[in-house]
């Protein structure tokens, strides 16, 4: 009984979708050569370093990556430094419970290399005046980070957005997860908006 | 604003200059004479103001007041056809204008004037005013290289009109070499031939190189390119005909026209490059070309799906011709009157001088609704004047748009005409197909490979969402479904 009614509420449809394929059979798809192609990219950026309750970093990145395909490429090399701000917990730990600065852990800079796999490429329309095309992208790799303390290795995760404005110019927005290993292993996230501009053509 | 302002100036200095305005003149004049300068300036003085509503009555109060031979008779014209253009009364301002062209009291009136009419031209207006009645008639040798051009190749386009080439050839060959002028009327004559069957074996080269002329608009350029497109498919150079179409540029976005679609749509279909002319057929079911009429459209589709053996869609698609023009084409064959027809009626006013005509009965329904909002500040007697000149302009600009509607409507219902015949021979045929018996041993034609995804492509999937960038770029897939007779 129930794979009738299964049967009887399927019928409907698949009826229609051969109706829709017989009256207008084929598929059709917009084929286009992608508009941005990425190849040599040096990219500035600026961004925080949010999630410590101690200090917020300020931080300014250089980087360096190759594109060997539309999908694929290899961040080679990407320099950070952190200007830190003490936050207000911090100040009163020290202040009101004697807590020794070097007590707190700070990152002061770190440097490290990824490889960047970017899956979706799309486009979207802005205001329906003019086509924007975007892609984003999945990071994955290492850092040294420089604490205040130490050196420390970390494994980096990462998401990314990438707008591209031009042939040369594309804007891209990384967060990404540094994660510290250590004996007790803690998360350096960053938030970068990053300028990237790209010389040559994958082409 | 600045530029404004100084334009502003340098046309006061002129026009002061000009009108032999001053105060030892003003000495010796009349009282009445007096009153009429200071009314004149007075009118100036608005103008420049930016006040055109109050400067155009007191305009054509000096003009009604003074005679024709007065100094200032002709810029008092002038800057009452400036008023009425700046308020958007843009016939009334060319109908001014080309009355200080005709009278030629004013000579420098005269040079500013033909220079208005000249911008005017690049607007909805009155052909038969401007380049028949003024520009055609210009003695040429007073007038600034310029403008001299512009009434050269008017007049030489007026004569190709009334069919005297020779005559048309005097006038463009006095076109100086370097401008636009000299480029259009290349391209008017090379077109003029082509309509006339006078097809020469260079012309194709004369159109490619003025394909490539910066001189001539993107919109000119395009026409020449799917002239050299058209000509290359005439001699059947297929190869040749889609890289012309190929090279028409459209402005980022456009959606195009849906002509250049169709004819690369059939190009594509004489090379056998079947699946891509469906993707341009896809292109011209989007909602830009909607109310396009393209009869042939819905053939080349059902010749299409024929060619792969989908004969039941071919003939859907045949039909589909014969259902949505059911109204035309039942009007057609009982002979009604074909104007009642809107959907043929849109057909015959989308191109060639049907449309322009169209364009400025539009301008002048839209003008005339303007000119009842100036009925109290224009006072009784240049409103009742205007009214006089838009009712007989419109009168005779809408005697003329029925005679050229009638002209392209009969052309229009002529092609919905053949395609349906042709629409029907298609149904014949897929009909005789359709049951056809399929012979013992006969296989399946292997299906074309489907054309794999280059590295640097990419595929956006159609599901009935039209992006004016990909307009250019669907391609359609489906496996033929032909039987090979005789397959081992």
């Amino acid at each position: 009984m129930r794979t009738l009614l299964l049967t009887l509420s399927i019928l409907p449809s698949l009826a229609l979708a051969q109706t829709e394929e017989l009256e207008n059979p084929g598929t059709i798809a917009a084929v286009q050569e992608r508009q941005y192609r990425m190849h040599n990219e040096l990219s500035f950026g600026v961004g925080v370093l949010p999630i410590d309750a101690f200090y917020k970093g300020l931080l300014a990145q250089v980087a360096y990556t190759y594109h060997f395909s539309d999908s694929f490429a290899w961040q080679i090399g990407r320099a950070a430094y952190s200007k830190n701000v003490d936050t207000g917990l911090r100040t009163q730990l020290q202040r009101d419970f004697g807590v020794l600065p070097t007590a707190f852990d700070q990152v002061e800079w770190m440097v490290g290399s990824d490889v960047m796999w970017s899956p979706f490429y799309g486009k979207s329309s802005f205001l329906n005046r003019s086509v924007s095309h975007f892609e984003i992208y999945l990071l994955g790799g290492g850092s040294i980070i420089k604490l205040t303390s130490a050196f420390r290795p970390a494994a980096n995760v990462g998401l990314g957005a990438r707008l591209y404005t031009g042939e040369h110019l594309s804007f891209r927005l990384d967060i990404t997860d540094n994660v510290v290993i250590v004996s007790h292993p803690f998360n350096v996230p960053t938030i970068q908006l990053s300028m990237g501009l790209n010389f040559g053509s994958a082409e | 604003m600045i530029f404004r302002n100084w334009r502003a100036l340098l046309l006061a200095t002129s026009a002061l200059v000009a009108c032999g305005k001053g105060a030892s003149n003003q000495v010796a004049m009349s009282p009445a004479k007096r009153a009429e300068v200071k009314a004149f300036d007075e009118a100036l003085d608005d103008y420049f103001s930016g006040n055109p509503k109050n400067a155009a009555p007191k305009l054509y109060a000096f003009l009604e007041s003074s005679p024709s031979t007065d100094e200032n008779y002709g810029w008092a014209q002038f800057f009452l056809a400036k008023s009425l253009i700046d308020l958007r009364l843009r016939h009334a301002g060319n109908v001014f204008l080309a009355r200080i062209a005709h009278e030629r009291g004013n000579p420098a009136a005269l040079i500013r004037a033909l220079e208005e009419l000249q911008t005017a031209t690049e607007r909805p207006h009155d052909e038969q005013l401007i380049e028949e009645q003024v520009f055609s008639s210009l003695d040429l040798g007073f007038l600034p290289d310029e403008t001299a051009a512009f009434a050269h190749y008017q007049q030489g386009l007026q004569d190709l009109r009334n069919g005297n080439e020779r005559w048309a050839q005097t006038h463009f060959s006095k076109l100086p070499e370097n401008t636009p002028e000299a480029s259009r009327a290349k391209f008017t004559l090379l077109v003029t031939r082509l309509r006339d069957g006078k097809a020469t074996e260079d012309m194709e080269e004369q159109f490619l190189h003025l394909s490539q002329d910066k001189k001539l608009t993107q919109e000119t350029r395009n026409e020449a390119m799917l002239a050299v497109a058209r000509l290359r498919y005439e001699q059947h150079h297929y190869d040749d005909a889609l890289q012309a179409y190929e090279k028409v540029q459209l402005p980022p976005l456009d959606p195009g026209r849906a002509t250049l679609y169709l004819e690369e749509a059939w190009t594509r279909y004489q090379l056998g490059q079947i699946h891509q002319a469906m993707g341009l057929l896809t292109t011209l079911d989007a909602p830009s070309f909607r109310e396009e009429f393209l009869p042939d459209k819905y053939l080349l589709r059902a010749m299409i799906y024929r060619d792969l053996c989908h004969y039941l869609p071919a003939k859907r698609a045949a039909k589909e011709l014969t259902r949505r023009f059911a109204d035309s084409l039942e009007s057609i064959r009982e002979r009604e009157e074909l104007t009642r027809d809107l959907r043929l009626k849109r057909a015959a006013n989308a191109h060639g001088a049907t449309k322009r005509a169209a364009r400025f009965l539009g301008s002048l329904n839209l003008e005339m609704e303007r000119l009842g909002k100036y009925s109290g500040s224009f006072g009784s007697r240049l409103f009742s004047q205007l009214t006089k000149v838009y009712d007989l302009s419109h009168a005779e600009a809408s005697r003329l748009y029925d005679e050229r509607l009638q002209e392209a409507l009969r052309a229009e219902a002529d092609k919905l005409l053949h395609a349906a015949e042709q629409v029907r021979l298609m149904e014949y045929e897929v009909g005789l197909k359709l049951y056809e018996r399929v012979k013992k041993g006969s296989k399946l034609v292997l299906p074309e490979e489907e054309k794999a995804l280059l590295s640097e492509e990419v595929a956006y999937r159609f599901e009935g969402e039209y992006w004016n960038d990909e307009l250019r770029d669907y391609r359609f897939s489906l496996k033929s479904r032909c039987i090979e007779e005789n397959a081992p």
